[in-house]
């Protein structure tokens, strides 16, 4: 009797110990503050309010620079490719020349050649800071201003350079370090929707409506190649998944991102449809605003090269059918993947990233553990069943 | 000194801008000249041409005179890529006299109006596989149809 209450002493001390170890003190309540994400301070109301104005303004003057840009700009219909317009500066003849041969071959690679909608590329060069009583214009975010019923040939990219490739393109840094390749790479990301534009034509009415509705996030970019290099993709941005900030990343998604990087069908097509449904009115003039940090803001990973891998997959006529098509998104879609658009984008994700797995799962440690104390329960039950005498 | 005349007057004339001159715009041109020439006029009237470019289901409408006992052929015309042109004949009230829209891409009207007076022309895009497609109509006067007795 003395062995058997020593040993039940012993199995609560063992669970006394392990809760100590694995629950939370008593009305502890989990920091909103996350060590591994830095806060920048809130300012006051005022500020906000004056920096909301600031955005709207940047916002206008984009959009007013854009229908400046297609008043004025007059094409070079020697070129088939892009007519390209640098702002902020006057360069060198060969300068230029150099750059058109450079997209000219970004042209070629995207196997386009004449096309119905042409493309304007204004490279916004960097330029010192204006004067302080309006605020910045936007130099740090990609704008589109697309065909409307006013011009329904032109689409014009806006492309501002940053400090880096604008002393590349004004010859005072050698970008053969860093290689021509990497600057076509971003001419070609920087054609955005008017690469589509161009390749395919202005959108039936559903297809626009739903690239609206989500800002265009799964047609960022026609190339084959990674949007910033050979194999980038956005999902790269998101780590790696041995480390904590991967899942801090992963669970910011919406749950359809997230249901598709687990290969869920459902998922998958729930992040391809959203906005879809949507009624959504195309403005005119129609400026497409690229997030600063459009990684952040996809609905799919990595949707920016979504729809450049559809027009691969189905060829040129079936992908033609579904841009211009009348009929709804998820009809369209289907009928030329030839099968259920959430079948065909699982498997696609499957190509960038091996299925994530969601739900509890517990830790190899406390497995064991939890295996360990079963056994001993059950081995203290055996022993002293075992010394049990009927008598 | 009519030569002179005739020479400022040519040279007065806008001249196209060169980036209308594109592959699709010629091929409608092209296709309205043969069209014309198909049909055949026999009036002095003037043939009243328009042309443009529209995406699907989009529509546009041009107004043109059209005079009492005239007969008139409206013709459509438009690029590679339309698969449906349909045409509507309008009174200034806004009533449609006639449409024609089962000629997919070459649609055509025959119409001698009893009246004098602006009428509208609409033609909608019904079909574009790559947007947007261009189009060109042309009213072609036929002649003073013979009055009945």
């Amino acid at each position: 009797m003395a062995s058997l209450k020593r040993w039940v002493l012993v199995g609560l001390t063992a669970c006394a110990v392990l809760a100590l170890a694995y629950l939370p003190p008593r009305g502890v309540k989990s920091s909103d503050k996350s060590v591994f994400v830095g806060q920048s301070p809130q300012g006051t109301r005022t500020r906000q309010h004056a920096q909301a104005l600031a955005e709207e303004w940047r916002n206008a003057d984009a959009a007013v620079r854009l229908l400046e840009d297609r008043q004025q700009v007059k094409r070079d219909f020697v070129r088939a490719s892009p007519t390209i317009v640098f702002r902020g500066a006057t360069l060198p003849p060969h300068s230029v020349r150099n750059i058109e041969t450079v997209m000219d071959s970004v042209w070629r690679g995207l196997g386009l050649g004449e096309t119905k909608v042409r493309v304007t590329l204004v490279v916004a060069l960097q330029q010192p800071s204006g004067p302080a009583d309006s605020p910045t214009p936007l130099q740090d975010r990609v704008a589109y201003l697309t065909p409307d019923s006013t011009d329904r040939t032109t689409c014009i990219a806006s492309l501002p350079a940053g400090p880096y490739w604008t002393l590349v393109i004004q010859g005072k840094r050698d970008a053969r370090h860093e290689g021509f390749g990497r600057f076509a790479q971003w001419l070609q990301a920087g054609l955005g929707p008017c690469a589509f534009y161009a390749a395919y034509g202005t959108p039936g009415r559903p297809v626009q409506g739903w690239l609206a509705a989500r800002n265009w996030d799964v047609g960022l970019y026609l190339g084959s190649h990674g949007i910033a290099g050979e194999r980038f993709s956005s999902l790269d941005l998101l780590g790696n998944p041995r480390f904590s900030g991967f899942w801090d990343a992963v669970y910011a998604l919406p749950p359809a991102t997230v249901a598709c990087l687990a290969g869920r069908w459902s998922g998958c097509s729930a992040a391809v449809l959203a906005g879809a449904a949507d009624e959504a009115t195309i403005p005119i003039p129609n400026v497409i605003l690229v997030e600063r940090r459009w990684w952040r803001v996809q609905r799919l990973l990595p949707g920016e090269r979504y729809l450049g891998d559809v027009a691969r997959t189905v060829g040129r006529d079936g992908f033609q059918s579904f841009w211009s098509s009348g009929q709804p998104v998820d009809t369209a879609l289907a009928l030329a993947l030839k099968r259920p658009v959430g079948e065909w984008t699982a498997d696609w994700e499957r190509a960038f990233v091996r299925p994530i797995r969601l739900g509890p799962t517990p830790p190899l440690g406390g497995m064991a553990i939890a295996l360990a104390i079963a056994v001993l329960a059950l081995a203290i039950v055996a022993g002293t069943a075992s010394r049990r005498q009927v008598r | 000194m009519r030569g002179v005349l005739a020479l400022l007057g040519l040279v007065a004339l806008p001249i196209p801008a060169m980036g209308q001159q594109q592959r699709w715009e010629h091929q409608v041109q092209d296709r309205m000249q043969r069209a014309i020439a198909a049909v055949g006029t026999a009036s002095r009237l003037p043939v009243v041409k328009r042309s443009g470019m529209l995406n699907t289901d989009e529509a546009a409408s041009f107004q043109t005179t059209l005079t009492q006992g005239t007969s008139y052929a409206i013709v459509g015309v438009c690029d590679d890529d339309c698969s449906r042109l349909q045409l509507t004949l309008v009174k200034p009230g806004g009533s449609e006299i006639a449409k024609e829209r089962d000629s997919e891409s070459l649609p055509a009207l025959h119409v001698t109006p009893g009246t004098t007076l602006s009428y509208g022309i609409r033609v909608v895009m019904e079909g574009c596989r790559w947007n947007p497609c261009w189009y060109a109509v042309a009213v072609i006067p036929l002649g003073k149809k013979a009055r009945e007795r």
